[in-house]
């Protein structure tokens, strides 16, 4: 995304703090659980930082769903990891909407999957109710089909240390450079 | 069973998987239904099963309300080519354009004159929308942006495009963001050097947004004819088009394309930098291509019609492999598909007349059915016998337009109708009595 057939960039992203990111809602925070199986404070954010969230399931065989997300986290988790300034204000969190197979265990073998180099967390409702008040502060839709798929649009979010969603991605049409500046933005070097 | 099935074959298998992944997502076209709408929009395979279709309300004519009306398109399925459902809006507002939220759950539709949003449920029975939500501050909120005309969906949020504003009625204007739940963002005021609104379209890949121009609502809502013969209202349409930072929502370039650019259409392919519009007054097909630079430029292209008479183009349609774009022109009621497989050169290969009148076109991904509607605004549709009011399916095979289907909303008792969009059944089909999000 972003580059031309020589992989050269197709533009400049935006410099951070040049543009607004007025808030689109309010999250609360709440307890998810990891993948140790421990309940852990989600987002979890320190005053100065930021959390991009993405919401997947184990089973998703969607190229533009589940797996753009994953693959743009890692992504993103790279560069984060080459940048230790950034990295502290920043934590990335990939939370399963399947809290009926995707078992803490299940969360480690993603874990170990994706060999996280930054902040990043893998975290599930404790159950179904726990689930829905999550996605709907979130505006995830997600909807179960009878072959027991979940069919969902996939979306990445922003969230500042105040629980606003500052931005909504689409992990298909989106160019990390973009993210960062984002992050810059809403939560800048001191 | 295994989770994470596509990613536990081992690292390398993921590398692999990822850069397949990546290869794959290269182009927006993928993610887009019928082609022109928003690249964030997900895409519905396949055969559409209805046609929504915005309509404006005529006095005297069924309820004589704005309504959301419900067409049949799959062959295979009950009430093909019928009126299944229709749901009336209280009141007539002008009924335009409108369109879907990023999770095709919610059609959000404008009234240009009276500025009110109506927000319909699509996805709980996709044959019969419900209204679900009304916003009727969208004047006050946004700061006097007035007519909203182009709903474009983003992750998350909805952008409106106005056609005017509060304080003089004229063409100055903004575009307006809201929140997929209907909370009022921020407005952006369109440069002082192009102040004029009408069209948005985005391009992801470059992190460019194009705008076009048209006439405030002085001039929109008058009768044509008293308009044509004013001529200092004449002069007050829009010349410019905006190419913007898309992320940050900062305008970078203006470009003057005289004569109201109006509707505006990104190619689709991989590495197609470039987009197509049509200015209304000149009659003229103009080329919005990126430089090596990174700046765009205006090329006038090619006349649509005979520009001495003239025909006024009005919606455009491209096709998904970028070879064929479709041009309606409202005076002459007539189609011209342009081979724009080089889109500096285009070529009319085939023109249909469909009716007295013309305005949108919709094409399925495929490319295999068009469908054409006939209102453009309720002071500018013609009168008497050329008043001829329908919704036209045809099927295209690269060469000629067959007929598929007829609806005549004027028999039908419904009214004037304007944009279209598909719906399908099973795009939210729920497994019984369950579902994530509840």
């Amino acid at each position: 995304m972003g580059r031309g057939a020589d992989d050269a960039p197709l533009y400049e992203p935006p410099a951070a703090g040049s543009y607004a990111l007025p808030a689109l809602a309010r999250v609360h925070a709440r307890e998810l659980v990891d993948s140790t199986g421990a309940r852990v404070r989600f987002p979890g954010l320190a005053k100065g930082q930021v959390a991009v969230v993405a919401f997947v399931y184990g089973s998703c065989h969607d190229a533009a769903g589940c797996p753009a997300s994953l693959a743009f986290m890692r992504d993103l988790d790279r560069r984060l990891a080459a940048d230790p300034a950034r990295a502290k204000r920043a934590r990335l969190v990939c939370v399963s909407f399947d809290p009926a197979r995707d078992t803490p265990a299940h969360l480690a073998e993603l874990r170990g999957l994706m060999a996280p180099q930054s902040d990043w967390s893998f975290l599930v409702p404790a159950s179904q109710a726990e689930l829905a008040p999550l996605l709907r502060e979130f505006g995830q839709d997600v909807a179960a089909l009878a072959d027991g798929s979940l069919r969902h649009v996939a979306k990445i979010y922003l969230v500042d240390a105040a629980l606003q969603v500052r931005n909504v991605y689409a992990p298909g049409q989106l160019d990390p450079r973009l993210v960062l500046a984002d992050i810059d933005t809403v939560a800048p070097p001191r | 069973m295994k989770r994470w099935g596509f990613a536990f074959r081992g690292s390398r298998r993921l590398a692999f998987g990822i850069a397949a992944l990546c290869l794959s997502l290269g182009g927006s076209a993928a993610r887009a239904d019928e082609t022109c709408l928003s690249p964030y929009l997900p895409k519905i395979t396949g055969q559409e099963d209805y046609v929504y279709v915005y309509t404006l309300g005529v006095p005297g004519l069924g309820d004589g309300n704005d309504k959301l009306v419900t067409l049949g398109a799959n062959p295979n399925r009950p009430g093909y080519g019928k009126v299944v459902s229709q749901a009336s809006m209280p009141g007539r507002h002008e009924a335009h354009h409108g369109d879907f939220t990023d999770d095709r759950r919610y059609l959000w539709l404008g009234g240009l004159d009276t500025s009110e949003i109506f927000v319909f449920d699509v996805a709980t029975a996709p044959g019969k929308p419900k209204l679900v939500k009304r916003i009727s501050d969208f004047v006050k909120k946004s700061g006097g942006v007035v007519g909203p005309h182009t709903f474009y969906p983003l992750p998350g949020r909805m952008l409106i495009t106005g056609l005017s504003n509060a304080k003089d009625g004229g063409g100055r204007t903004g575009m307006v963001e809201y929140s997929n739940d209907g909370k009022f963002l921020r407005t952006i005021w369109m440069p002082k050097e192009a102040e004029y609104g009408y069209d948005v379209r985005v391009s992801p890949d470059l992190n460019r947004m194009l705008t076009s121009s048209f006439t405030g609502k002085k001039n929109y809502m008058r009768p044509l004819g008293d308009l044509m013969g004013d001529a200092d209202a004449m002069k007050k349409f829009g010349n410019t088009m905006v190419v913007w930072d898309f992320h940050a929502r900062k305008p970078l370039q203006t470009l003057q394309v005289p004569g109201a650019p109006l509707e505006i259409r990104f190619a689709l392919g991989p590495r197609h930098y470039y987009a197509f519009t049509s200015a209304a007054l000149t009659a003229r097909l103009w080329g919005i291509f990126r430089k090596d630079d990174g700046t765009f430029e205006a090329v006038d292209l090619a006349p649509i019609g005979d520009p001495a008479k003239p025909p006024l183009p009005v919606d455009l349609s491209l096709s998904a492999d970028d070879k064929y774009l479709f041009v309606d022109t409202f005076v002459d009621g007539t189609v011209r598909v342009f081979d724009v497989s080089d889109p500096r050169k285009p070529v009319v290969v085939h023109e249909q007349k469909i009716g007295a009148q013309l305005n949108m076109v919709s094409q399925s991904w495929d490319g295999k059915r068009v469908y054409f509607s006939s209102s453009l605004l309720a002071n500018w549709d013609k009168g008497g016998a050329d008043n001829e009011q329908f919704v036209k399916a045809y099927s295209w095979d690269g060469k000629a337009l067959a007929p598929l289907f007829a609806v005549d909303f004027t028999a039908e008792k419904l009214g004037r109708p304007h944009i279209m969009r598909f719906g399908q059944e099973g795009f939210w089909a729920r497994a019984s009595g369950s579902s994530a999000a509840e």
